[in-house]
């Protein structure tokens, strides 16, 4: 994993970190190592019926994952996801059930909500000066408070099944492939190649190393950094459809619960440098499929529940611990 | 363009704060207003676990029908998340406003018994409902249903639909949840005894996680091809495992059961991923929580049986648990589903 060290070569014409990282190929070595072993311990988990769900659950984790690593990349953090995961899924969700809204509305609708959460974030952070872990836990509750008084004490029942295009069924693959997970590659791919041959994508890198020399240098940093919130709530807004449309007919309060920190995990294993400054998207997805992969595998193995927990935190662990040594290598003569 | 940036700085904190504020307001209008319990009527609080949820709000609207018939005054509510500390506060609280009768689902039993005393050495008087606090001062606990009762009733419903005999597995929520692991219990030693040919393999832990148990339902199916039974035992599970079975195309081969409120089931049990839920009456639990606050601040003794509303003519008490037991657990399949509203 500390390959990656050798790779930046200032000899190069252009500086980019090559396409994919070393950590990269670990993650994929990793992911298809478990893989292997779960298909060799429990023969079903190899099967279309078993990785089509898989990808279904990692699509929105994924999706609001990209953003998330623009924001980290700019030393920020969004930890009010969760919120507004819960607040984009039940407007969208009452919308359904009441004006019984077509696909495209509904989708409309929830990203349109996501993006004006985002910008909200995006504002006070840029713009306030706030710290962003301040601003987007303030922000978490407010969105949690305003998602509660959507929902009224009531669950929302009989969600039509508008978003099922989006869903685990059979009306959510075309050729096998859940259309969920497709989405999510194709944003996730744009993500990639804005992050490396961009002028905007290589500000952000800029503005996570080192943000005052990034404004000396010229870096208009304030709306920079709002954007990376804005797109995150958009992408947020999205993620919402494919939870609603993966889950039952019935929405309850529990939607968006914790997916912060399931995002922020995806990101991080995924290889994006807490400090920021580094990361990218390829990792961040696959952080999210090997979190997905322990969490099924485990279920799949017949072992205890907990144990996902626990090896998501070691993966965590090991992951931060790599990058802090990497920051402490590079920083010596 | 200093000063414009702090103008913008102070604005971006006073909205902040305004939203912060008018968000503590809102919630605190929900809160009992005028509830000094100064006026003749007896006031019956009750604290959820948690507010928000139809279970709770189903119970709430059973109080407050009970409350009109009885002619006294019904409190509740209840945190917003289920978090032992916030609703102890809640229950402080009613404690200070001097209520005669304080009913609580405690969320952790254990540290809800000093206060349950604090409040009796006040001269209010003590219950839990749905969830009992053993080691308490209460004088009774308001039952739901016995154990053995959801346990066998969920068993039961499972395996006539699974032919008395295969595989099923079952997905729990909190794996901590007292009242969940002791149906378990019932189930598998029930399941050992009665249907010898049936066989539990495997139970998972969700949380209160709609797509969580979705997920690990879907897994279930895949590492077991030989299942064809799953019990959600939460009414966030039940409705997950329902749809994980319609998702995976095997509505009438795996069959699913669990404890969902009727609604969120009413889909699921029509197109039938779900052949039944099992439940208690929930309004009629919220009826007899208000009730038993009356009688408890009247100073009144429970019979035997008693007599409380035309929909509950017999409550049993059973003194040597000090138990009010609500009745039989509630089978609602797609014939009756229609007709409950929660």
């Amino acid at each position: 994993m500390t390959t990656e060290t050798t790779t930046v070569r200032p000899t190069a014409r252009r500086i980019l970190p090559p396409p994919v990282t070393g950590q990269e190929f670990v993650l994929t070595g990793v992911i298809v190592a478990l893989w292997v072993l779960l298909g060799v311990f429990t023969p079903a988990f190899l099967t279309p019926g078993s990785i089509q769900p898989l990808l279904v659950s990692v699509a929105p984790i994924a999706l609001i994952g990209v953003g998330m690593t623009f924001i980290i990349i700019t030393a920020g953090i969004d930890v009010s996801v969760g919120g507004a995961i819960m607040l984009c899924a039940v407007i969208t969700a009452k919308m359904m059930v009441t004006a019984n809204l077509p696909l495209p509305l509904a989708v409309g609708l929830s990203i349109a909500a996501g993006l004006l959460l985002g910008l909200v974030n995006g504002v006070l952070i840029a713009y306030g000066r706030v710290h962003a872990i301040i601003i987007t836990f303030g922000t978490a509750n407010l969105f949690q408070f305003f998602a509660l008084r959507v929902f009224g004490s009531e669950t929302v029942n009989g969600i039509p099944g508008t978003l099922d295009v989006f869903g685990r069924g059979e009306a959510g693959r075309t050729l096998g492939v859940p259309h969920s997970f497709a989405i999510m590659i194709v944003i996730a791919a744009i993500a990639w190649w804005y992050l490396r041959h961009t002028t905007g994508g290589r500000h952000l890198f800029a503005i996570g190393g080192n943000a005052n020399a990034a404004r000396l240098a010229g870096i208009r940093v304030q709306p920079r950094v709002m954007v990376a919130y804005a797109v995150t709530g958009a992408l947020v807004g999205l993620a919402a459809c494919f939870f609603i449309a993966a889950g039952t007919s019935t929405l309850d309060q529990a939607v968006g619960s914790g997916r912060e920190l399931a995002v922020i995990a995806a990101v991080v294993i995924g290889g994006t440098s807490i400090l920021g400054g580094r990361g990218s998207v390829i990792g961040t997805v696959l952080g999210a499929i090997l979190v997905q992969t322990v969490t099924s595998g485990v279920t799949q193995l017949g072992w205890p529940s907990q144990l996902a927990t626990l090896f998501v935190g070691v993966f965590i662990i090991i992951a931060v611990g790599t990058d802090l040594l990497r920051q402490r290598v590079r920083a010596q003569p | 363009m200093n000063t414009a940036r702090q103008a913008l700085t102070l604005g971006a904190i006073a909205l902040t704060t305004i939203m912060a504020l008018s968000g503590c307001t809102s919630r605190n209008d929900a809160a009992p207003s005028g509830a000094s319990a100064s006026g003749d009527k007896i006031t019956v609080a009750f604290v959820p676990k948690l507010q928000g949820i139809p279970y709770f709000e189903a119970m709430n609207a059973g109080g407050k029908a009970a409350a009109d018939e009885l002619g006294i005054e019904w409190l509740y509510q209840g945190p917003t998340t289920a978090d032992a500390a916030a609703q102890a506060d809640i229950v402080r609280s009613f404690i200070q406003q001097g209520v005669d009768a304080l009913i609580v689902a405690p969320n952790d039993p254990d540290s809800m018994a000093p206060l349950l005393k604090e409040a009796a050495d006040k001269g209010i008087k003590v219950a839990p409902a749905d969830t009992d606090a053993p080691n308490s001062v209460r004088e009774v606990f308001v039952n739901q249903a016995s154990v053995e009762g959801i346990g066998e009733a969920l068993t039961d419903s499972l395996l006539t639909a699974m032919g008395g005999k295969g595989d099923y597995a079952i997905v729990s929520c909190g794996e901590t949840a007292a009242n969940l692991n002791a149906w378990i219990d019932v189930q598998k030693k029930y399941t050992a005894s009665k249907y010898p040919d049936a066989n539990i393999v495997s139970v998972v832990y969700a949380g209160e996680d709609q797509a969580a148990a979705t997920s690990m339902a879907t897994d279930l199916m895949n590492a077991n091809p030989n299942l064809t039974g799953l019990v959600g035992e939460c009414t966030s599970s039940a409705p997950g495992v329902a749809q994980a079975v319609k998702d995976a195309g095997k509505i009438g081969t795996v069959f699913t059961t669990g404890l969902g409120t009727p609604m969120s089931m009413a889909p699921y049990l029509k197109d039938g991923s779900s052949i039944a839920s099992i439940l208690w009456n929930v309004q009629n639990l919220g009826y007899l929580t208000a009730w038993t606050g009356q009688q408890l601040a009247e100073g009144k003794t429970f019979a035997a049986t008693n007599n409380v509303s035309s929909d509950l003519p017999s409550v049993e008490f059973d003194s040597a648990s000090k138990t009010l037991l609500l009745g039989p657990a509630l089978v609602i399949t797609k014939d009756n589903v229609d007709t409950f509203s929660y």
